[in-house]
This record gives C-alpha cells, sequence and structure tokens, in this order.
C-alpha cells in the first residue's frame, strides 16, 4: 500500500470561540443524550451480551483515568518542562541509562495505561525504542504504588514481593538491551508515530504552552482513546467466552499453572496497581512461581496493553515482546515452582 | 478527505467526552460502583474533570492553523475502512457507556467464573479472625468464606445470617437450591468473583426470578437436599424480594 506524507497548507483559519461553542453544544448534546438514556437495565439483552457490555465498560472506567493522566504527564514532559529535562539527568553509559528509566516509575507511579502515552512523549522527546520499552514495562510493577499493594498482599517472607521486582526489573532491562542492539530501532515504530516523532520536533514555538498542550491532547487522545476501546471490548468479549474455571483446575501443576495464570493475566488485563489483591485469593490454589509469573506478565502484557501499544510499535515488534516477556516470565515462574 | 481528517483529529476528543460524560453521570448517581472499586471514586473523577477542562480547552484553542503541520496519510483506496472503523468505535462507545442502562453482571459470569471456587475467599487468617466477630454484620462474603473453610456444623448452630444478594441456582440440585451471591470485586468488574449462601428452598424458580435481588434472615442447618453439593444450607421461613442495592458488589 502506497502511503503519502504530506505538509498541507491551511486553508483558512477557525474564527476565535466558534471550536469552543461547537465543543459545548456538543458536550451538551452527549449530556442530553445521556439524560434521556433508560435508567433500569435492559432486560431485551441476553444475560451474556449484558455482562460483555458490563465487562467492557469496566474496564474502559477504570483505565481511562489512568490514560489522561499519561497523557497529562506526557504533555508536561513533552511541553512544559524545559528541554532536556528528564533527558539530560540520565547517565550517558546505555546500560545505566536504562537501569534508571526502569525505575522512573518511582516517580512516575502511573499503571501500565498511563505508560503508553508517557513513553510516547519521551521518545518524542529523543528517547531510544529500547529505552523506552525498558521504561514501558519496568515502570508497571517498580512503582511505589503496586509494590506497597504487592507487600500488603503477600507481605515480604513469601518471597513474591521480591521476585516480582526483581523480575520485572531483569525482564525489562533485558528487552531495553536487545532492542539496543536492533540495526533500524525506528522500524519498530508505527509509520504514523514515526511521522508524529518527526514533526514534534517542528512545534511552532510561537504558540503558546496552553494552545500547544490543548494540541497535543487532541492528537494523544485520538492515538489512544480508540485502542483503549478496542482493547476493553477484546478484553469483554473473551471474559464472556473463557471460563475462569478451566484455568483454575491447573492450579496444583508446576508447568500448568504458570501457564495458567500467565493466560489469566492475559486475559484479566488488571491494573498492576492492584492484581496482586486479586491474585492473592489464587494463593491457596496456584503454585508461587505461578504467582509471580502472573505478577511480572500481566503488568507487561495483556490484551488492553497490547491494543494501546499497537499505537506506537509495530505488529511484529508486538508479537517479539510478547514471546519475550512470556518465555522470561515462564522461565521465572518455572524456576521458582521448582527450585523454592 | 475534510470529513476524514476532522474525524482522525477530533476522535479523541469525542471519546473522551463520552467517557467523561458517562464517568461524571455514573459518579453523580452513585453509580460508579457498578463497574469499580470505590478507592477510585476520587481519582477517576478528578481526572474526569481535568480531561473536560482540557477537552474544552482544545475545543476553544486548536484551530485550523495546526493542519499545516498536520500528516496527511491517504491510506489508498482502503482509506474508507479506517474511517468507517472511527465512527463503529464511536457509536459503540456511546451505545455502551451513554445509551445502554448501567448494569451489574448476572448469573451468566457466575456460570463462567466458578461460585465459591478458593478465588473468591478471605484468607484463611481473614476467615478465623471473622470467629467471634458481630455476625450481625457479616456479608455473603464473610459467610461464604466461614462455610467454604469448614467452620462446622456445631458453629454454625446457633448463628442468625442477614444478607442480601442476588439469586443464582445451585447446578448440583436446581429445583430446590439456589445462592443468594454476591461479586467480590477487588479492581474493577472484571475481575469480579462469585460468592454465595446455599439456600434451601424448594421450588424458588416460582417466585424469586434468577439475578433477581433478595434479603434474607435465616438459621443454618444441614442440607436437606440428596443431590446438592452443599453441606450447610439456609432455610428461610421467609424471603423478602428487595432492590439491587447501591454497591451491589462487595469488597
Amino acid at each position: 500500500m502506497s502511503r503519502t506524507t504530506a505538509l498541507r497548507p491551511f486553508a483558512a483559519r477557525k474564527r476565535p470561540g466558534r471550536g469552543l461553542i461547537v465543543g459545548l453544544v456538543i458536550i451538551g448534546l452527549v449530556i442530553l443524550l445521556r439524560a434521556f438514556a433508560p435508567e433500569a437495565p435492559a432486560d431485551t439483552l441476553a444475560d451474556t451480551v449484558r455482562d460483555f457490555v458490563t465487562l467492557s465498560i469496566s474496564v474502559v472506567i477504570e483505565s481511562l483515568p489512568f490514560v489522561f493522566l499519561g497523557i497529562v504527564l506526557s504533555i508536561v514532559v513533552q511541553i512544559w518542562l524545559p528541554e532536556g529535562f528528564l533527558l539530560r539527568r540520565l547517565p550517558k553509559n546505555p546500560a545505566a541509562r536504562r537501569v534508571v528509566l526502569s525505575l522512573l516509575g518511582m516517580l512516575l507511579p502511573v499503571c501500565e495505561c498511563g505508560n503508553v502515552p508517557l513513553a510516547r512523549g519521551l521518545i518524542a522527546k529523543g528517547l531510544t525504542v529500547g529505552e523506552s520499552m525498558t521504561f514501558l514495562f519496568a515502570a508497571p510493577i517498580l512503582n511505589p504504588v503496586t509494590i506497597i499493594t504487592t507487600q500488603q498482599a503477600f507481605g515480604w517472607d513469601s518471597g513474591i514481593l521480591v521476585w516480582r521486582i526483581a523480575g520485572g526489573f531483569l525482564i525489562a532491562n533485558l528487552i531495553g538491551y536487545i532492542y539496543s542492539r536492533h540495526p533500524k530501532p525506528e522500524s519498530l515504530l508505527t509509520p504514523r508515530f514515526q511521522d508524529a516523532c518527526a514533526l514534534g520536533d517542528h512545534h511552532d514555538a510561537a504558540d503558546g504552552k496552553i494552545k500547544r498542550s490543548a494540541g497535543l491532547f487532541t492528537k494523544e487522545t485520538s492515538a489512544m482513546l480508540p485502542a483503549l476501546f478496542i482493547g476493553a471490548g477484546l478484553a469483554g468479549l473473551i471474559q464472556t467466552a473463557v471460563s475462569r474455571e478451566v484455568l483454575v483446575t491447573l492450579g496444583s501443576s508446576p508447568v500448568w499453572s504458570v501457564l495458567a495464570l500467565m493466560a489469566l493475566a492475559f486475559v484479566v488485563s488488571i491494573c498492576s496497581n492492584v492484581d496482586a489483591f486479586f491474585i492473592l485469593s489464587f494463593g491457596a490454589t496456584f503454585m508461587p512461581g505461578a504467582i509471580v509469573a502472573f505478577l511480572v506478565f500481566g503488568p507487561m502484557i495483556d490484551i488492553k496493553m497490547l491494543a494501546l501499544l499497537r499505537t506506537t510499535f509495530t505488529a511484529k515488534t508486538l508479537v517479539q515482546l510478547t514471546l519475550i516477556v512470556a518465555l522470561c516470565s515462564a522461565a521465572l515462574g518455572l524456576a521458582i515452582n521448582y527450585a523454592v | 478527505m475534510p470529513f476524514r481528517r476532522l474525524l482522525r483529529r477530533w476522535q479523541g476528543a469525542l471519546l473522551s467526552i463520552v467517557g467523561i460524560v458517562a464517568t461524571v453521570w455514573l459518579g453523580v448517581n452513585g453509580q460508579l460502583g457498578l463497574y469499580i472499586h470505590p478507592r477510585y471514586f476520587v481519582f477517576t473523577m478528578v481526572m474526569a474533570l481535568i480531561a473536560a477542562a482540557l477537552v474544552v480547552a482544545a475545543f476553544a484553542l486548536v484551530t485550523a492553523a495546526e493542519d499545516e503541520h498536520e500528516i496527511l496519510d491517504d491510506g489508498g483506496r482502503w482509506a474508507w475502512l479506517w474511517s468507517a472503523g472511527s465512527i463503529l468505535i464511536i457509536v459503540s462507545a456511546t451505545v455502551g457507556l451513554l445509551v445502554l442502562p448501567p448494569a451489574t453482571l448476572t448469573t451468566a459470569t457466575v456460570a463462567k467464573r466458578d461460585l465459591n471456587g478458593s478465588t473468591s475467599d478471605l484468607t484463611q487468617s481473614e476467615a478465623d479472625s471473622l470467629v467471634g466477630g458481630d455476625y450481625s454484620t457479616f456479608t455473603v462474603r464473610d459467610w461464604s468464606s466461614l462455610l467454604r473453610q469448614g467452620a462446622g456444623e456445631d458453629f454454625f448452630a446457633d448463628k442468625t445470617a442477614t444478607v442480601t444478594g442476588f439469586v443464582t441456582p445451585d447446578t448440583s440440585d436446581p429445583e430446590n437450591v439456589f445462592f443468594v451471591a454476591r461479586f467480590v470485586v477487588s479492581c474493577c468488574a472484571v475481575d469480579a468473583q462469585p460468592v454465595g449462601i446455599p439456600v434451601y428452598y424448594p421450588g424458588w424458580q416460582d417466585e424469586y426470578p434468577t439475578d433477581s435481588w433478595v434479603s434474607i434472615e435465616s438459621g443454618f442447618e444441614t442440607n436437606p437436599s440428596i443431590s446438592s453439593e452443599e453441606a450447610i444450607v439456609l432455610v428461610p421461613s421467609t424471603i423478602t424480594p428487595t432492590e439491587q442495592p447501591a454497591q451491589p458488589y462487595v469488597y
């Protein structure tokens, strides 16, 4: 398929205030639509369809504030912080840079959905693709909220928290290292995101920061939200189609328990900040290695996350990343099951 | 082309408006609990309001001059497919979030998620700490945890449960036994796990439809059912139909 990219001359400027009126009218219409919508549950829908809608909406309502937070942080990094404020402070040595980046989540405790827009902002400001991956995969695990909730759920003694932190750190740095060796790292990005990064260098400095922030908000929401809604729909669909009971019956096998909980993590797409509470109740059924595999694999790769990552990385890259993370998580889980 | 460009630029703002209005509406009407854990209520509302301010700023400030820097990807002859997909996402989001009424999960999900499986209980230590507590405040989750962790008939002999939940059949004896059930949520409805207390009430289907909400005050007894797998059940003399509570899940 041919692809053309061009800078198109603008024809006419919008009159001041006209856009605001259009926006307020649209918001008013949406509020009216909601006000006149029925309040009673729709009995005409089959239970399975109703639950599909409820589950999908649940993913959207839960994830949307984190995506907004990530976009706001991305705007701060790209527009409001002084040029090079973050990147200038990173070590020059590539390995040390990745180590520091994998700890950036300690300062910016956003869950995985919010990290995607933030990582896009960091790439646009000059972070390499491999470094952005290290940040993306480490930050959901190596952040204070996740560490505290995991500690509350499992304590220190079980070792699960330590394995989770160590596993997340090592896998994220391994991926960063692997992709830092790529001869053409820009080819790992979608063409559209490459273009957006290229244009990022041509920001009209004459525009005020507020106006540029508003422009970046429209661009980032246009990239992220369709992906979020698709991911939410897929997560809802698979949840209504796949019985969770099947997975639970596999809990006592050292091998199958690891694979089952990784599959569960992929399907459930739960936020890394609270996944420890969710998996806690599986503790009696599943082996510790399976719990660790769930807690390491889930924050990095799940249905919703893949949909969000697809805004930035090519499908081939995402297949590779999924395989690497899955193999490493499974190896970690199996090692714990057999060695501990 | 202009329509496509408009759609590409503003689809995020439109989806934001749909999400923000749905979120704020649920929050104002006390219905956020249908989808997410209460610990997220404040954060969700605050971010919705911040995003609303950004959406309004975008409509007010982002001008056609931005198109000077706009990327145009003609997408070849499949360009219409991209537009159709965008419209489908916006329409689906609008229908799902704004037109269809808010709803809880149903028995269809109970069947998928192992009612009272080990995945939905309190931990052993949490269940142990329940013993000797104020039984009048126990939730469906508390009682179901004690039942599953084998508190024994002697323990339940003098106890009375006062619980509210939805009706879902016991698959091992659907004619005579149903569960008064709730979903336990740790993050959002996606991770909901069903818990329930078995109730022996032959012919319950004639009076209480599956998924309807009921309140029960009853003591525990040995299950008279022959085929049911539940050992101890509630045997109420009366069951009161009730409205779905504002927070239908337990935490």
